[in-house]
């Protein structure tokens, strides 16, 4: 044996402080800043995951050693004050220590309504009959020496005797409560019961959730969730009506770590990456639950259940399940189905015994809130051939009727969402949402979200402005920019022709606010990816897309959009305006749904388990497709009639020939 | 025995016909060229016409392109040197057309003047009768440039100017547009690509009578397959009636196929490849018969011998149509 054990050279550590907070962490060398700041929970944004790719992760390095492997777009003055970008800096050894700066709040109410409406259920849902949730009032008669029957028992025997409901079970957190619980209550009480299970229509027996006194005031309420990669929106709903109440709704707080599912997995592999991302959308959620809860005087411990619907890398989040297998080949989910979860497992700040139910997913890009939509769109019940649309930073799609359903989900990147685009932004107060231009003058007229001075064009603002550009010639079908263009408002910068379409100063803008070649690129890719799509999905079952009867369009973007400008640009197929139809937050009206009908549950898990879904890139037609959607409006006009009229109106067509 | 039927295939659309070079209003050729029409696909008379014979085109350099295979320096010897001669002697060759490549208009191979571009083409439709195509050096800027001068000091002959790309086309359209010549749209292999370019060129107001499509090539061994496949199926799109994809199609044999090294190595390779005096021959000649069944109606091609080759080829193809 040898005795030649030297000591281990040891790793040299750095010893970071991050100031104002004034955490210190010991870290190996080479770590990056990002991952020790991670590591202390301190809020770095980092919307590409730590790609180096967006600069937005920056801090200053106020002193210490430190290896920078890119500087992504800082300035020398930037760079000698110390600035850098957290994941690609790394650390060296010994004490370093790190300004991180704090951030602007973001406004975080998205655009769009927080009032409360009466939302619409599908008719099949049979609430009346059938609730999911029920309170009832018991008087139970006190145990005596004579009646030796145990507290359960006697509560059950009670609801037999005096509701008809037999089987009851409680679990433990119940169980241990009951029995002081039921002399406060001097033996009336209420009890709230969650009626039936339908996971898979395995109909378990009533489950018991909740007992107070029954002299007390109180409510019975559930929460439907639309978990949106962007954008969450709760239903606040009362089981005793089975109206929603009030909504609230914010950005998805995971959006720090990354704008796109890609980017989430991506962070999702760092160090305590997973464990960041969970508790971000669970405290997301719980945000929203104090808002409805502070705003409509209840309790939390009132809300009887949760639905969650998301798409499949959100649920896999919410759940802490590692999402990394839906990013590699053969993109495969952990789960499509989730078990059975009470609030207290996850966290959520509801009533610990509620029950949350997770809508199911299909694919690994079409996910529970692509099924909450086939559910509350009603497709999966009709006659007519149906495609059902939810165009966000991914495109996802359903074809069908009530005979059958076919999925796909196609990659748009987040140009819709303002992402990737030079001005590009969300749907926030400056946004530009809508635009047109002056056929003469080439000179636009906008308007911005709440008339505030414009900042930034939105998602619908970009689909009306790249369709105003084309329609008068500034940009030509391939999506080239005409540098020649008889107007100011073309410029050529930095080599990339754009068109201004505010100038700093207008409106009171605080710069110039364009959109060039690049982003019209990137337009045109993305809406070529979702009528790609389309195409593929019809082709796959022998339909053409005019075959198609009605076209739903769900999910947060759909509400702005604007069929007409959507399919000069070749976003939507060019089929009557009549045929499309708006339906809101699909997403959170499925969870509506399921949480207040047995029904829908057991119809939602149906659908997922019929749908079949169409992997594209497991499909050698796609290419061909976007390739031909890569044009605009299209490489084939044919499919695009009222297009055609309209260039054709306009004058000999798109471009300065003639 | 029961007569085998065959089965005939009737198609509702037509390649448009493009005429290359005049002998009025500005122009001076001795001959024209007319190529496509065809209601069939390739060689098929029993379905459809072909009223044209496809056409082969001997490309010829304005400077001695000393990267060349010995082999075609051996077989053109000295005309190389100059344009004019070398078209001549392409003429007496076989060739149809002569494509005129201004190479050294290129930035890394002399920058030559637009005047000088001018000066060559104008010497070449002295010496030869036959239509021009006219390339540009391949460099976007430079391109537009010489092309320009080059189409205002040559109208009326309809001559081909090429090559128009998405990224770089209006320019080249307008000059042929005002001058009278038709252009060559060339796109990287692939069907809507090609379909996207001929819409963006119809969309300036040329008429689809003056487009040629280069669908690009690949040589025998080098994506041969991949080309011939998104040939015909650009021709069976214009057959069935798809007006964008209705245009006579072009493709550089000569070029890709001597670009190979089957094509100039010598000496360290495999016996079974034998000698490169037949080889490099042999590759352009299967390159170019493969491009003519898949739809070609102009070949432009760099050996002499390759060229009667081909004109043997047509005469047999053709026979009885």
């Amino acid at each position: 044996m040898s005795d030649t054990s030297t000591t281990k050279p040891r790793t040299a550590m750095a010893s970071i402080t991050f100031t104002p907070s004034g955490e210190t962490i010991e870290v190996p060398k080479g770590t990056s800043l990002l991952d020790a700041a991670i590591f202390c929970e301190l809020d770095v944004p980092a919307p590409c995951a730590g790609q180096g790719r967006c600069g937005r992760c920056r801090v200053r390095v106020a002193s210490g050693e430190v290896e920078r492997r890119s500087n992504a777009g800082m300035t020398t003055d930037e760079i000698l004050e110390g600035w850098a970008v957290a994941c690609q800096t790394y650390a060296g050894e010994g004490a370093i220590e790190i300004d991180v700066p704090e951030r602007k709040k973001e406004k975080v109410r998205p655009h769009g309504h927080a009032i409360a409406e009466p939302e619409s259920l599908p008719i099949t849902c049979d609430y009346l009959q059938n609730p999911a949730v029920r309170t009832f009032s018991l008087a139970i008669d006190p145990p005596t020496l004579e009646d030796q029957t145990s507290d359960f028992d006697r509560l059950c025997r009670a609801l037999t005797q005096q509701h008809g409901i037999e089987g009851v079970r409680a679990e433990l957190p119940m169980l241990r409560r009951l029995g002081k619980d039921l002399r406060m209550a001097n033996w009336k009480v209420s009890v709230t019961l969650e009626m039936r299970d339908w996971v898979y229509g395995s109909y378990l027996p009533p489950r018991l959730i909740r007992i107070y006194p029954d002299a007390f005031p109180h409510a019975s309420m559930g929460l439907a969730v639309d978990l949106g990669t962007t954008s969450v929106v709760a239903y606040l709903v009362d089981f005793h009506t089975g109206r929603v109440v009030d909504s609230a709704s914010a950005y998805n707080k995971q959006i720090a770590c990354g704008d796109d599912v890609i980017s989430r997995i991506i962070y999702a592999k760092r160090e305590k990456g997973l464990e960041r991302l969970h508790k971000l959308a669970v405290e997301t959620i719980n945000d929203l639950l104090e808002e409805l809860q502070v705003r409509n005087g209840i309790e939390l411990y009132e809300i009887h259940e949760i639905t969650v619907a998301g798409n499949t890398t959100m649920t896999h989040l919410l759940l802490g399940v590692d999402p990394r297998f839906l990013r590699e080949a053969p993109y495969i989910p952990t789960l499509s189905a989730a078990p059975k979860l009470v609030a207290g497992e996850l966290g959520l700040s509801a009533n610990m015994l509620a029950r949350v139910h997770i809508l199911p997913s299909v694919g690994s890009y079409v996910g529970g809130d692509i099924t909450a939509g086939v559910i509350s769109s009603g497709m999966y019940a009709t006659d007519k051939l149906t495609l059902f649309i939810d165009i966000g930073t991914n495109g996802e799609m359903v074809l069908g009727n009530k005979e059958w359903l076919l999925s796909c989900a196609c990659s748009a990147g987040p140009a819709f969402e303002g992402g990737g685009v030079r001005h590009g932004m969300r749907a926030s107060p400056g946004a530009i949402e809508d635009v047109f231009i002056d056929d003469a003058t080439l000179e636009p007229t906008f308007r911005t979200i709440d008339n505030a001075p414009a900042v930034g064009i939105c998602g619908s603002g970009l689909i009306d402005l790249l369709g105003e550009l084309f329609l008068t010639g500034i940009v030509d079908k391939s999506g080239h920019i005409d540098r020649n263009a008889p107007t100011q408002r073309v410029r050529v910068f930095d080599g990339v022709p754009e068109y201004v379409v505010c100038w700093a100063g207008e409106g009171g803008a605080q710069k110039d606010i364009t959109l060039t070649e690049s982003d019209v690129t990137g337009l045109l890719r993305a809406k070529a990816a979702i009528y790609a799509g389309f195409e593929v999905l019809c082709a796959s079952v022998g339909v053409d897309l005019a075959d198609v009867e009605q076209i739903f369009i769900g999910g947060a973007f759909g509400q702005y959009l604007n069929v007409e400008k959507a399919i000069r640009i070749g976003l939507l197929p060019d089929q009557p305006v009549e045929r499309f139809h708006f339906l809101g937050n699909t997403s959170a009206l499925g969870a509506f749904a399921a949480l207040l009908c047995v029904s829908a549950r057991l119809e939602v898990n149906d659908v997922a388990s019929k749908m079949t879904y169409l992997e594209l890139s497991a499909d050698n037609t796609f290419m061909d497709e976007y390739t031909s959607a890569l044009f605009l409006p299209h490489t084939d006009l044919i499919g695009f009639p009222s297009v055609s009229a309209a260039l054709a109106a306009r004058g000999s067509g798109n471009g300065n020939g003639g | 025995m029961t007569p085998v039927e065959i089965p005939v295939e009737k198609w509702s659309g037509a390649v448009r016909e493009v005429t290359l070079g005049s002998s009025y209003g500005g122009g001076t050729r001795g001959s024209t060229v007319s190529v496509g029409g065809e209601t069939a696909l390739p060689f098929l008379g029993f379905e459809g016409a072909m009223p044209h014979r496809p056409a082969i085109a001997v490309e010829v350099q304005d400077m001695h392109p000393a990267d060349w295979s010995a082999e075609l320096q051996a077989a053109w010897g000295d005309a190389m040197d100059d344009a004019a001669t070398w078209a001549q002697k392409a003429v007496e060759a076989g060739a149809d057309l002569i494509a005129l490549k201004l190479r050294s208009c290129h930035p890394d191979q002399g920058d030559g003047s637009c005047e000088d571009a001018v000066r060559t083409v104008e010497r070449v439709l002295a010496a030869v009768p036959v239509p021009l195509i006219v390339y540009g050096p391949g460099s976007a800027d430079k391109d537009n440039e010489v092309l320009v001068a080059v189409a205002e000091k040559t109208k009326g002959e309809q001559l081909a100017l090429g090559l128009c790309e998405d990224k770089n086309y209006r320019t080249i359209v307008a000059a042929a547009l005002g001058n009278g010549h038709a252009v060559i749209a060339q796109t990287p292999i692939d069907v809507n690509l090609a379909k996207q370019l001929n819409i963006l060129i119809s969309d300036m107001g040329l008429p689809l009578e003056r487009v040629l499509m280069d669908p690009n090539t690949g040589a025998l061994g080098y994506g041969l397959e991949y080309t011939y496949s998104v040939m015909e199926r650009l021709r069976l799109a214009a057959l069935m009636g798809d007006s964008m994809t209705q245009q006579p199609m072009i493709c550089t044999a000569g070029e890709e196929a001597w670009r190979q090294k089957e094509g100039r190595a010598e000496g360290d390779v495999p016996e079974a490849w034998g000698a490169l005096a037949e080889r490099g021959v042999a590759w352009e000649i299967s390159t170019a018969t493969t491009l003519l069944e898949s739809g070609a109606d102009i070949l432009v091609l760099r050996h002499p011998a390759s060229v009667s080759a081909m004109r043997d080829a047509l005469d047999d193809l053709t026979k009885g149509a």
